[in-house]
């Protein structure tokens, strides 16, 4: 197992930013317990996980408080850790492009430096609360990027979450009128889950598949049932969990193991 | 819009690096290893400028340098106490940075392979992960003090892997090293030096002792990486590398040998890791 922690430049962010990157490397429990270790070999490419913070949060999250280098170490996955800051995976209307950077500019990065698959099905996206929605938006935004897209404790319902924060149900840390130029009209907009899903319906494209995982216990998780509801209205390809829990890494380090199962992968390197 | 595979061969103007920590298993060093790398990237010119990311390298490669600490250091130092990153970004130089601990860089009597670790393995490995070039004339390692014997060592030990390696203020003599009675020798840990060498007192003649390996290779007729040495004057380790390139000359070795005035500092050396990368027979851009 390798792990890279990576500063550069982002020409999109215009400053430096920080990834955090696993790379399946043979290791000392592969040799001790005679396991599959002959996969990084010339020319081997990894599928990959794009793994979304939550609010709060930085791209270090997922490294520190979950043990998601064992997960991708054991199914040979690749996992590209990135930070969007508060922006709730958006272009901001004062402030940086950070849509733009994780869906386009981010891949084109990691290919260039990484052996990371380039091909739709090996490319999926995941992430908790405010990145669990900024994977399905990505996953929405471009369909034909990602085979699979998973939401754990989710802001799935995103007009619902922003009226409940302005009506203080729920408290964050975005400040909506730098992230949009017309808070109030988010509806119905391309920032709406709902909206950008029946869009690409409507367009004809297909969609990836969807997890959807949440805490009984979580206080997002009336949103998430609604969102269940209308997602399956939609007809989305969707796998929906719910299991005892809250908003915390207890609940996310359990269940992204769930979402890893549920992945599509090879379990080894692939050859492009 | 010039595709990624026009751009080859032009010179890319102003790049900037990634700077990348990792850590992983090494099988040769049987242990997790840490290094530091800087691998060139693209500059807000091409993005501003053009309307494409310009990421795509179409299987180009970097030139690599490896680049050594000195004892009591680790594979921060460089990229902490010197500007190695601005040297290299200007030349579209990949820099690798390895942890070596205080084995001089060698097979270890009773310890671990870093011989083996820095000069097979780590090019070996890093090929996989990063596009870096593994050719001779693309891979280059250079090192300060305990590093600069390291650089030498694995240069004259590994001469197909190198194109080039430079020792800045290296420990060129370590039969005098390892016998010295000077104060700061007496410093050097004791017990690596009994771990390092089979008999530390007993170097002479054998593979350690960097002026009989190069002996070796003159007489094998083997190509040589070029070999570029630098010490400051008033340098306390000055003495062993008089003597390394008075023995380099009797052989009739080709080694470059510049004197300047300094000690055994990081001013010294972050001037003169800039002279080396000047030096370096970098083409400026990604080859392909």
């Amino acid at each position: 197992m390798a792990y890279f922690q990576c500063n550069f430049f982002s020409p999109t962010l215009c400053f430096n930013t920080d990834i955090n990157v696993i790379i399946p490397t043979p290791n000392s429990d592969e040799i001790l317990n005679h396991k599959k270790s002959d996969y990084l070999s010339d020319g081997a490419k990894f599928q990959v996980l794009y793994l979304l913070h939550g609010a709060y949060g930085d791209y270090s999250d997922w490294m520190r408080l979950t043990s998601i280098e064992k997960y991708a170490q054991e199914h040979k996955l690749a996992v590209v850790m990135p930070s969007a800051s508060n922006s709730f995976y958006q272009n901001m209307y004062r402030g940086s492009d950070y849509m733009t950077y994780i869906l386009d500019e981010l891949p084109a990065f990691v290919n260039s430096l990484f052996p990371i698959s380039r091909k739709r099905e090996n490319t999926f996206v995941a992430g908790l609360s405010m990145g669990g929605y900024g994977a399905l938006k990505m996953a929405f935004e471009k369909p034909e990027q990602y085979a699979a897209c998973a939401s754990l404790s989710g802001a799935v319902d995103f007009t619902g979450i922003v009226k409940a924060i302005e009506n203080g149900e729920i408290s964050g840390p975005f400040r909506w009128n730098h992230i949009f130029e017309h808070p109030e009209a988010v509806e119905g907009s391309d920032a709406d889950l709902f909206a950008l899903a029946r869009k690409r319906i409507t367009e004809g494209r297909t969609l990836p598949r969807i997890f959807q995982t949440c805490g009984t216990e979580d206080f997002i998780y009336p949103q998430n049932v609604h969102a269940h509801q209308v997602f399956e209205e939609i007809g989305l390809d969707l796998t929906y969990e719910e299991h005892p829990g809250i908003h915390d890494w207890d609940y996310w380090d359990t269940h992204i193991r769930r979402v890893i199962e549920w992945l599509p992968l090879a379990n080894d390197s692939v050859r492009e | 819009m010039a595709s990624a595979g026009e751009r080859f061969g032009k010179r890319i103007r102003r790049i900037k690096m990634a700077h990348i920590q990792c850590g992983f298993y090494s099988p040769s060093l049987e242990k997790n290893a840490n290094i530091t790398v800087f691998i060139p990237t693209l500059n807000a010119d091409d993005y501003l400028i053009g309307t494409d990311l310009h990421y795509g390298m179409e299987g180009g490669k970097y030139q690599t340098l490896y680049l050594l600490h000195g004892s009591y250091g680790g594979c921060t130092d460089w990229s902490l106490l010197a500007n190695v990153e601005r040297y290299a970004q200007a030349r579209a130089l990949a820099v690798v940075m390895p942890s070596g601990e205080n084995s001089s860089y060698i097979n270890m009597d009773k310890g671990e392979a870093y011989l083996t670790y820095i000069s097979e393995e780590l090019p070996e490995f890093l090929a996989k992960i990063f596009p870096l070039s593994t050719a001779r004339e693309d891979t280059f390692i250079a090192g300060l003090s305990m590093g600069g014997y390291g650089a030498f060592r694995c240069a004259l030990e590994k001469p197909h892997r190198y194109g080039y390696a430079a020792a800045l203020s290296g420990g060129l003599d370590m039969q005098a090293l390892q016998a010295s009675s000077e104060e700061h020798m007496q410093k050097m840990p004791v017990n690596y030096g009994n771990a390092v060498f089979a008999d530390r007192y007993h170097i002479e003649g054998t593979d350690d002792d960097l002026s009989a390996l190069l002996a070796k290779r003159v007489h094998e007729k083997a190509v040589l990486p070029e070999l570029y040495m630098t010490c400051g004057t008033e340098d306390f380790i000055r003495p062993t590398n008089e003597k390394f390139y008075s023995d380099a000359e009797k052989l009739g070795a080709s080694v470059t040998y510049e004197r300047a005035h300094g000690i055994h500092d990081w001013d010294f050396w972050d001037s003169h890791i800039r002279e080396v990368i000047h030096r370096l027979p970098c083409c400026g851009d990604l080859k392909k």
